[in-house]
């Protein structure tokens, strides 16, 4: 999967933030703020990713279980979907 | 025509009844203009018709405020009222109270209170300095006067049973502030650039709540907190 256009990320008053603009905006009226492990995940889904990768970028990051990094990955990801910022 | 709007050069097709509201805002000038607005890059509705007036004035100020952009200013949604010589900017959804409110300060401070722009003032850094301007792009009313004053503060209302303000932090400005100027129409590099300013904006310009009711103690305790804080920040 892959982050579809239209989004824009950048560090606003020290917070991480995505902001929706032209069609996107229109399913997500307002923004994301995202946490260290949420800007590095959104970084990788900017290219085509799986699942696995992602788990993998988390491992290689942070020191945390395959299955901790997992269970981020799912929750991230099922957020993205429910704002319409992947396809599912 | 060519106008000066927020110390830009800005050239406006005069149809479409532009011209009759731009009429305060004509330029003299052989330069180049910052921001050139274009007919037909005007994009109609599909579903409703619309009278050619009241596209022309939409979409003059979408293509007016996304040139700001460039230009280190953003539009935002509020009623905007000058007075001792600095701007300050009621803002919140429609219908929450934003004319009513500075309608209030003339009420309050006389004629030596003015709202310059009843819908969308630009706001602009200069010099690391935030200031708004009048801008014709004004509301239903047409309520605007072409000045700039230093912006004093931000303060976004709501309606409630009794009338107090709290300084807003920064993320939660941010999310005030998002809803309140133009996004749908950005392109990611426009939105990069609006993030960007408010990144600054909240960072120099207080930004508050004011729960309220339509009365002038509500009035008193917007412009004696908004004054102190920019005060204290040398505003």
């Amino acid at each position: 999967m892959k982050i579809k256009d239209g989004y824009v990320l950048r560090k606003v008053a020290e917070n991480w933030v995505v902001l929706p603009v032209g069609k996107a905006s229109v399913n997500l009226n307002g923004m994301l703020s995202l946490n260290e492990s949420g800007v590095l995940l959104w970084q990788a889904l900017k290219e085509e990713s799986d699942r696995e990768s992602l788990v993998n970028a988390l491992l290689s990051a942070y020191e945390v279980s395959h299955d901790e990094a997992a269970a981020d990955v799912d929750s991230f990801i099922a957020s993205l979907v429910q704002y319409g910022c992947v396809d599912a | 025509m060519l106008c000066s709007i927020s110390d830009l050069l800005v050239e406006v097709p005069a149809k479409g009844g532009l011209s009759s509201l731009c009429r305060e805002y004509l330029a003299d000038d052989s330069r180049v203009p910052d921001i050139i607005i274009r007919p037909e890059e005007y994009r109609y509705p599909t579903k409703i018709t619309v009278p050619e007036e009241t596209v022309a004035y939409m979409e003059s100020g979408v293509q007016f405020y996304r040139g700001l952009l460039q230009y280190g200013g953003m539009m935002l949604h509020a009623s905007a009222v000058a007075y001792g010589g600095k701007g300050f900017l009621f803002s919140g959804p429609c219908g929450v109270g934003k004319s009513t409110h500075t309608n209030l300060w003339k009420t309050v401070f006389g004629e030596d209170a003015v709202v310059f722009n009843d819908d969308k003032p630009a706001l602009r850094r200069l010099d690391d300095k935030w200031f708004a301007y009048g801008t014709p792009w004004s509301g239903k009313n047409h309520i605007n006067q072409n000045i700039k004053v230093p912006l004093a503060g931000i303060c976004f209302l709501k309606q409630g049973e009794a009338n107090q303000i709290r300084r807003l932090p920064s993320l939660e400005a941010l999310q005030r502030i998002l809803p309140q100027t133009l996004r749908k129409r950005l392109s990611p590099e426009e939105g990069s650039l609006l993030l960007c300013h408010i990144d600054r904006l909240i960072l120099e310009v207080p930004v508050f709540e004011l729960e309220n009711r339509p009365e002038e103690a509500a009035v008193l305790l917007s412009y004696e907190s908004m004054r102190r804080a920019a005060e204290d920040l040398g505003v």
